[in-house]
C-alpha cells in the first residue's frame, strides 16, 4: 500500500471519488462538519433526559454561551450552578452529600485526587471519543487528567505563572525589568526610596489553593528546588530550597517593599489592583492576569502591564483544570455529552468551549492541537505579548511534578496549613525556620486524619 | 336535650395543664423538627467518621471519642477557642456599654431628632452579615480603603494601617463590623426598657437633690439590669457563633489570627477532605461552652436582680 511519488491506482481514485461524493452530500461547504456527522460526538445518545445540570466555579460569563449551545443542539435543558472558586469544593461536597443530580462538574488540580478518593469522579475510559480526547491531551493536561492510569477527566484551561511589570513606572524609574532575584531588590529598594512607588512589589499571597502557595511553589521550583521528591519525601528541612526562597519572600514584607495587601488578594483581585499602576512588579500569577490588567473596562491603566519571564533559566510551573463527569450524574450518556461541551468538542467538531476561552478570557487550553493554533495567538493577542507568554510556557513544567502532594488526597488541608503557616512567617510572627517545621509535622498531622 | 348540649361540651373541656400542653404542642414539634433534630443528629454524628461519600451512602463507621479526642489535640482548635473568647469579650462589654448610652440618648424626648436617631439606629440590622462584611473589607483596604483615607485627611495617620491584615490588628478589626452590625438589636431591647420606667421616680430624686449621674447609677441602671442580663445572654450566645465577617474580611488569616471555632467548624466540614464527624464535634463543644455560659450569666447576675 505503500504510495510513492505521485503515482495513483485505480482503487485509490475511486475511494476518493467516493469520499469526494460522501462530502458532498453531508456538507461539502464545511469539511470539518462533514467528517464530525458520523464522529462521537456529534451521536445523539440514545436515552432521553429533560436536563442536565453543571457545578462550576465562576469566571466571567464562560458558561452562558455554551450551555445555550449545548440546549440549540440537543434540545436540552441546561441547568448551572456556579459558585466563586474557593467556595466551588465546599458547593460541589455539599450537593453531592445531599443526594443531589449532578452531571459534571470541576476540579483544580489541587482538590482533584480528592474527589477521586471520595467517589465523586466516573472514569473515562471506554466512552465514544475519549481515547481521541486523550490522545490530544497537553503535557500538563495529561498529568492531571489520567490517573491510575484512567482518564478522569477533561481540560477546562491551562496556564503558567508569570511576572507582570508596570511600564509606566519602569520609565519613570529608568529600569529594564530584572534578570535576577538580586536585582529585583535593588530595583525595588531604589524605587522605594526615589519615592516612584512605596510598595514596589505586589505579592499574589491571598489564602488560596494556588493563590499564596502557587507563589511560593513558583519561586522554589524557578531557584531549582521542589517540595517533595518522587519518593513523596517532603524537601523543607534546613537548608532547603524552599525554606531559604521563603526566608527571602518574607523579607520583602519585613523591608516594607511588598504591598501589604498582597496577603488578601488573589488572582483577579491582584491583576485590578495592579492596573491601579502603585506597585513596579507584580509576583509570579496566572498569564491571564493580564486581560484584566489590560482591559480598558478593568483598568485605569490597561496596557502598561507587561509579562515577564523568571529569573535564571527561566523555568516556571503551570497547571491544567479540569471538568469531570461526576457519579452523582443523571444519564451517563447525556453527562458525557455535556462534559464534551465544556471539555471537548461539540457537535461541530470544534473544541468550541476552548477556543472561546482562549478568545474571551486568555485561558490556554489544554488540547495541543488548540494551543498549537491560531486560536491562541489571535485570541491572546489584545491583551499581552503572545511570543513572549509562548517562550515562557515552553519552560513550565507541571506544578504536580514541583509539589506532588497534589496527587493526594490529604494535599488539602496539608494546603490549609500551609496557608496559615506561610501567611504567619510573611507578616513576621515566626520565621521561615518555624514556618517549615510546623508544615513538616503538618504532613504527618494530615495524612493521620 | 337542649340541657344536655352544655353539660356535654363541659365533660369535654380540658384541664388547664392540659390544655397549655396541647397549645403548646403545635410550637414543641415545629422546635424539636427544626432545632432539636439537627442538633441531635449532629451529635450524633459527632461520633461518627462522616465524610461526602458516607453521608451520600448513608453509612457512618462508629469512632466513638476520637473526633472530640483529635479536637482537643489540635492546637489551632484550641487557638480558634481563644480568639472566640476574646472576640465575645470585646462585642458583648462594648455592646452592652453602647447600648445603654445610645438607648438614654434616643430615649429624650425633648430633642426632636432623637427621634429620627430612633429610626437610623436599626438600618445596620437590616443589612445581611455577609454583605456587612464586604462592606466593611472595602473600608478596612490598605491603600485604597475610607478608613484610612479619613484618618490621613485629619492627620491622625502619616502611613496607611493594615487594619485587617495586620496579625495585632485583625482580630480587633473584625469587632466593629459585627459590633456595627448587631448593636441596634441591643438599643432597641434597651429602649424599651427604659421606656417602662416611669418618670416619677426620677423626678422624686431631682426633688431630694439627686444629681443626674446618681439618679442614673441609682434608679436607671438597677431597673436595667434584668434586660441587660437577657442582653448578655443573646450577644454572647451570638458572638460565639460569629462567622459572616470572619469569612467576608479576613478568611480567618493572616495566619490564624483571626481562626474562631464557628470558622473551624466550618473550614473542617464543608471543605475538602470533609471531616464533618470533627466539624460536628466542635460545633458540639461550642454549643456546650456557650450553654454553660447562659447557665452561669442566669444563676449569678439574673437570679440576684430579678
Amino acid at each position: 500500500m505503500q504510495r510513492t511519488g505521485a503515482t495513483w491506482s485505480r482503487r485509490d481514485l475511486l475511494g476518493v471519488g467516493a469520499g469526494a461524493l460522501a462530502a458532498a452530500a453531508t456538507g461539502f461547504h464545511d469539511p470539518r462538519r462533514a467528517f464530525a456527522q458520523g464522529a462521537p460526538w456529534a451521536i445523539a445518545p440514545k436515552s432521553k433526559v429533560d436536563e442536565v445540570n453543571f457545578v462550576v466555579w465562576t469566571y466571567g460569563d464562560i458558561y452562558t454561551k455554551i450551555a445555550k449551545k449545548f440546549t440549540d443542539d440537543w434540545g436540552v435543558k441546561v441547568n448551572a450552578t456556579i459558585s466563586a472558586f474557593n467556595d466551588h469544593p465546599t458547593k460541589l461536597m455539599t450537593m453531592f452529600a445531599g443526594g443531589e443530580t449532578i452531571d459534571v462538574s470541576q476540579s483544580s488540580p489541587f482538590s482533584f485526587a480528592n474527589f477521586i478518593a471520595q467517589g465523586l469522579v466516573e472514569p473515562l475510559d471506554g466512552l465514544p471519543g475519549a481515547a481521541d480526547y486523550a490522545a490530544d491531551f497537553t503535557g500538563f493536561t495529561k498529568q492531571v487528567a489520567i490517573h491510575g492510569g484512567k482518564i478522569m477527566g477533561l481540560p477546562y484551561f491551562s496556564a503558567v505563572w508569570v511576572w507582570n511589570y508596570h511600564q509606566d513606572l519602569m520609565d519613570k524609574a529608568k529600569m529594564e525589568p530584572f534578570r535576577s532575584y538580586e536585582e529585583l531588590l535593588e530595583q525595588c529598594r531604589k524605587a522605594k526610596k526615589d519615592g516612584i512607588c512605596q510598595y514596589p512589589i505586589l505579592w499574589v499571597a491571598g489564602v488560596g489553593l494556588e493563590q499564596l502557595p502557587g507563589t511560593w511553589y513558583q519561586m522554589t521550583w524557578n531557584k531549582g528546588g521542589t517540595f517533595f521528591d518522587k519518593d513523596g519525601k517532603h524537601q523543607l528541612g534546613p537548608g532547603s530550597i524552599a525554606r531559604e526562597t521563603l526566608r527571602w519572600w518574607a523579607a520583602t514584607f519585613k523591608e516594607e517593599l511588598a504591598d501589604p495587601e498582597s496577603l488578601k488578594v488573589l488572582f483577579t483581585a491582584s491583576a485590578k489592583a495592579f492596573g491601579a499602576g502603585k506597585n513596579l512588579y507584580r509576583g509570579p500569577n496566572h498569564h491571564y492576569g493580564l486581560n484584566i490588567a489590560n482591559d480598558p473596562a478593568q483598568s485605569p491603566t490597561a496596557g502598561k502591564t507587561k509579562v515577564w519571564g523568571s529569573p535564571g533559566d527561566g523555568r516556571t510551573v503551570g497547571v491544567t483544570h479540569v471538568y469531570f463527569l461526576c457519579t452523582a450524574n443523571r444519564d451517563k450518556e447525556w453527562a458525557w455529552k455535556l462534559l464534551q461541551y465544556l471539555g471537548g468538542k461539540t457537535k461541530d467538531g470544534r473544541y468550541t468551549q476552548a477556543e472561546n476561552l482562549a478568545r474571551d478570557a486568555m485561558l490556554g487550553s489544554g488540547y495541543q492541537s488548540v494551543m498549537d493554533s491560531d486560536v491562541i495567538k489571535t485570541g491572546w493577542a489584545p491583551w499581552g505579548d503572545v511570543p513572549a507568554i509562548l517562550e515562557i510556557w515552553k519552560k513550565a513544567t507541571y506544578l504536580g511534578e514541583v509539589v506532588n502532594s497534589m496527587y493526594q488526597p490529604w494535599h488539602f488541608p496539608w494546603s490549609d496549613r500551609l496557608n496559615i503557616e506561610v501567611q504567619k512567617c510573611l507578616t513576621g510572627q515566626i520565621d521561615a525556620d518555624r514556618a517549615c517545621d510546623n508544615l513538616i509535622k503538618a504532613i504527618d498531622e494530615v495524612k493521620r486524619a | 336535650m337542649a340541657a344536655e348540649a352544655p353539660r356535654r361540651r363541659g365533660r369535654r373541656e380540658l384541664a388547664p395543664g392540659r390544655l397549655g400542653l396541647v397549645m403548646n404542642l403545635p410550637t414543641l414539634l415545629t422546635m424539636a423538627l427544626v432545632l432539636a433534630y439537627p442538633i441531635g443528629y449532629a451529635a450524633w454524628l459527632s461520633f461518627h467518621r462522616v465524610g461526602p461519600a458516607q453521608l451520600r451512602r448513608g453509612e457512618f463507621p462508629w469512632t466513638g471519642l476520637d473526633n472530640y479526642v483529635r479536637l482537643f489535640n489540635d492546637p489551632l482548635f484550641i487557638l480558634s477557642l481563644k480568639n472566640t473568647f476574646i472576640f465575645v469579650a470585646i462585642v458583648v462589654v462594648v455592646e452592652i456599654v453602647l447600648a445603654v448610652a445610645i438607648g438614654l440618648l434616643i430615649n429624650q424626648q425633648r430633642i426632636w431628632t432623637s427621634r429620627i436617631t430612633r429610626v437610623l439606629i436599626l438600618l445596620p440590622y437590616a443589612i445581611p452579615p455577609i454583605a456587612n462584611g464586604l462592606i466593611w473589607s472595602f473600608i478596612y483596604s490598605f491603600q485604597f480603603g475610607f478608613l484610612n483615607r479619613i484618618l490621613f485627611t485629619f492627620g491622625i495617620i502619616d502611613q496607611p494601617i493594615n487594619w485587617a491584615g495586620h496579625p495585632e490588628t485583625a482580630l480587633y478589626a473584625v469587632t466593629v463590623p459585627y459590633i456595627w452590625r448587631t448593636l441596634p438589636f441591643a438599643v432597641l431591647l434597651v429602649h424599651a426598657a427604659l421606656q417602662g420606667i416611669g418618670t416619677e421616680l426620677h423626678e422624686a430624686a431631682a426633688v431630694d437633690g439627686a444629681s443626674t449621674w446618681q439618679r442614673f447609677r441609682h434608679i436607671t441602671l438597677p431597673l436595667l439590669l434584668p434586660i441587660i442580663v437577657v442582653i448578655l445572654v443573646l450577644r454572647t450566645s451570638f458572638a460565639f457563633t460569629v462567622f459572616e465577617e470572619i469569612r467576608a474580611i479576613t478568611q480567618g488569616g493572616p495566619g490564624d489570627a483571626t481562626w474562631v471555632a464557628a470558622w473551624y467548624s466550618y473550614k473542617k466540614a464543608f471543605e475538602p477532605p470533609n471531616d464533618i464527624g470533627l466539624g460536628a464535634a466542635s460545633a458540639w463543644v461550642l454549643a456546650l461552652i456557650v450553654g454553660a455560659l447562659a447557665i452561669v450569666y442566669v444563676k449569678t447576675i439574673y437570679r440576684r436582680v430579678v
